[in-house]
């Protein structure tokens, strides 16, 4: 599979995430991806991140031009874990994967510690 | 199985197993009439058994033509009715694919949703502005108030200022529910188009793996048949012979019950055709265009 990866000399980091539904619109990316690769942060499948430049936004416009709603077009942003979460939630991740036994199940792991249930987790959205 | 072919061109009807035509009818439109597929030609009737599988790949043989060889090829064992281990899978994705397609439900145009992303951010460009313009009037009333001057005029516009921002942020936010609730639905039928997108992926894997397998059924009579072409020249390999000569091989193997359609001069007589093909021929002698 053609992957390429050059974040790291993308401009900035955020970028235009882009995933085609059809097969067709599939093909339409590959090719966009084959034919600007500068713009290209990373590309596997049916999914590309482009650089979030005129040039990238052009690219993913045209693609949704060409097969409307069979190619999706978001803006995503790095994550920063102390901006979008509350301190429980990055703590869990921690102590859970230094956890002694690997079988456990978080929902198990959490249950006897002072730890975010999963559901009211998967309840609670990100901050902006 | 009946061989004898019927081929009318005009007033001229011809019948039997090995045809020559010597009007000047596109070889391409004899194969139409073949398949049955009218193009609004109405001097040319062709009356024959159904043609199988591989008639579209090797139906018409023509100088300057271009061939999918192997694609061609897996059609040829199709046509001799030789089957693959990925057939049962097969049909069935087939009918999943089936299934899954034209499920269409009651869908946004692409003009709308433009206009409601559009909507949300002038919206959001224009409460971004009052809220400046408030900040604005609110320093404007502090400064006067200040200067010891009188705060009236000043209070009356932060109140104007503020009264327009609400406005403007509650039409912003009902602009973004508005496209929040079309971009759900826009959601909803891409998780269905993926689920189709995986089925047709199945299905194209399936057909790749039927096809090779197919071709592998074949392929060495077609190596046999290759070597026994007219004017077949030779080739470094079976795969990289002229298109004639490859088509040739491919019909040869194949088993195609109606007339191939032959413009390609390699065979003195329609019946030698007829015969090495061991297929009704109809042999097209019209000078080139």
């Amino acid at each position: 599979m053609a992957e390429t990866f050059n974040l790291l000399f993308c401009p900035r980091s955020d970028v235009l995430l882009v995933i085609a539904y059809t097969r067709h619109a599939r093909q339409s990316l590959r090719n966009a991806c084959r034919a600007h690769d500068e713009v290209v942060v990373l590309q596997a499948g049916r999914v590309a991140l482009l650089a979030e430049t005129e040039f990238g936004a052009f690219q993913a416009l045209r693609l949704r031009e060409k097969h409307d709603e069979a190619v999706r077009v978001e803006r995503t942003e790095p994550f920063n874990e102390f901006a979008a979460v509350r301190p429980a939630v990055r703590e869990a991740a921690r102590r859970y994967e230094a956890r002694d036994t690997p079988a456990t199940p978080y929902e198990r792991f959490a249950a006897g510690r002072d730890l975010p249930d999963p559901e009211r987790m998967r309840d609670s959205e990100l901050e902006l | 199985m009946s061989t004898t072919v019927r081929c009318r061109i005009g007033d001229v009807v011809r019948r039997g197993r090995a045809l020559t035509v010597t009007a000047p009818v596109e070889p391409t439109v004899l194969a139409r009439a073949v398949r049955a597929e009218s193009d609004g030609d109405t001097r040319v009737t062709v009356v024959s058994d159904e043609p199988g599988p591989a008639y579209r790949y090797v139906g018409c043989i023509r100088r300057g033509m271009g061939l999918r060889t192997r694609t061609a090829l897996a059609a040829a064992a199709r046509s001799r009715g030789f089957e693959t281990p990925h057939d049962t899978a097969l049909a069935a994705a087939r009918e999943r694919v089936a299934a899954l397609t034209d499920k269409s439900g009651n869908e946004s145009t692409a003009a709308e949703r433009e206009r409601l992303r559009q909507a949300v951010a002038e919206a959001s460009i224009k409460s971004e502005r009052l809220r400046e313009t408030v900040a604005a009037a609110r320093g404007r009333l502090q400064a006067r108030r200040e200067q010891e001057l009188d705060p009236a005029p000043a209070q009356t516009a932060l109140a104007e200022a503020i009264e327009r921002l609400s406005e403007a942020e509650t039409e912003a936010a009902a602009a973004r529910q508005r496209l929040d609730t079309v971009r759900e639905r826009s959601r909803e039928r891409q998780d269905r188009r993926e689920e189709q997108f995986r089925a047709e992926d199945q299905m194209a894997n399936l057909e790749r793996r039927a096809r090779a397998h197919l071709r592998d059924t074949v392929e060495d009579e077609y190596v046999t048949a290759l070597g026994a072409v007219p004017d077949g020249g030779e080739t470094a390999t079976p795969f990289e012979a002229d298109p004639v000569s490859r088509a040739l091989a491919v019909a040869r193997v194949a088993d195609l019950s109606a007339p191939v359609v032959l413009a390609c001069g390699r065979f003195e007589t329609a019946c030698a055709a007829a015969d090495w093909l061991d297929t009704p021929v109809i042999r097209s002698t019209s000078p080139e265009r």
